[in-house]
């Protein structure tokens, strides 16, 4: 019975695998995919196995994946606001600002792995600080947008921006030229 | 990553000794229960990287694990010859005993070094940042 269980989890744990949209969160529940299966091992009389799968399907290869995505893809926004006092924190994790769900949505689509950090540090200081790929700053409705002149991720943000314009938001695009801001 | 988070630091640092307690265990049992070198080496190695975890910056000398592991393959190979021309391995049960432990032992440490370097010359050396 309980092999019946565990094996049914295991099949549908390799669904939501398959169809996560976040690659970061594909790996886990791949972590956790391989953690079952060495559960099952060890239902089935292969204790050996079992602990191998274990520290190297649940431990190992996690870890590694999660750094090549670190290495390769991961895309970091910073998001900020100059109200932030009138924020409650329901407003970022429930309603998310309008625009980060479409910067959201756009990196997604373009198969990136968007990393968004909402801070309430001065606007200025995470530019000059701060390691980032992205940063927006909002101001009721004015929102500014600053990236590295060369990147070309952040053009084809300001294309897209530019053909779907927001009724009731300003964008603009503030580029730098690298190596002005610090490595942190 | 850059700055590591305090719970992750003060969990890794409990647990440390116990990984590394249940990792000497499956080698030193390997032959009498499941488990042995390999497996026991894969734990021994989860001890490196989760040290990566704590402390990301820092990274460990590769150099000495890599002569480390040439000297333990260099073991691994000499030590069944020599034992197969002492020949004494149908009557006597404790040699039997000792070889296996420390042949489990070798491995173990072998695999553990190997997967450390090949970890950490993919997180340093590999790729672009």
């Amino acid at each position: 019975m309980i092999e019946k269980i565990f094996l049914i989890l295991m099949v549908v744990l390799a669904l939501i695998t398959l169809n996560t949209v976040k690659l970061r969160r594909a790996v886990i529940y791949l972590g956790i995919f391989s953690l079952v299966s060495s559960f099952v091992y060890l239902l089935y009389g292969a204790p050996d196995v079992a602990i191998a799968e274990a520290v190297i399907g649940s431990a190992l290869s996690t870890v590694l994946y999660l750094v090549a995505l670190k290495k390769y893809q991961v895309f970091t926004i910073y998001y900020t606001n100059a109200n932030y006092n009138e924020i409650h924190d329901g407003y970022i994790i429930k309603g998310r600002a309008q625009i980060l769900r479409d910067v959201e949505r756009f990196f997604l689509k373009r198969e990136m792995e968007p990393q968004i950090i909402y801070t309430t540090d001065d606007c200025d200081y995470v530019l000059s600080a701060k390691n980032f790929d992205l940063l927006i700053h909002q101001d009721y409705d004015k929102v500014k947008m600053y990236g590295c002149i060369e990147d070309y991720h952040v053009d084809a943000m300001q294309d897209y921006v530019a053909k779907n314009p927001y009724e009731n938001l300003t964008v603009e695009f503030v580029r730098y030229e690298a190596g002005d801001q610090i490595d942190a | 990553m850059r700055n590591s988070s305090e719970i992750i630091a003060r969990m890794t640092g409990l647990l440390f000794p116990f990984i590394i307690m249940f990792g000497f265990y499956i080698i030193l049992n390997g032959h009498i229960t499941p488990g042995g070198g390999f497996q026991g080496g894969a734990v021994l190695a989860s001890v490196f990287i989760s040290r990566y975890l704590v402390y990301p910056d820092e990274g460990i000398r590769i150099k000495s694990l890599q002569s480390a592991e040439k000297a333990l393959f260099f073991c691994i190979v000499v030590i069944p010859v020599l034992f197969l021309f002492a020949n004494n391995y149908k009557s006597n049960e404790l040699w039997n005993q000792i070889y296996l432990i420390s042949m489990n032992m070798l491995i173990g440490l072998k695999v553990c070094s190997g997967l450390t370097i090949i970890f950490f010359r993919f997180v340093f050396y590999e790729g672009g940042k």
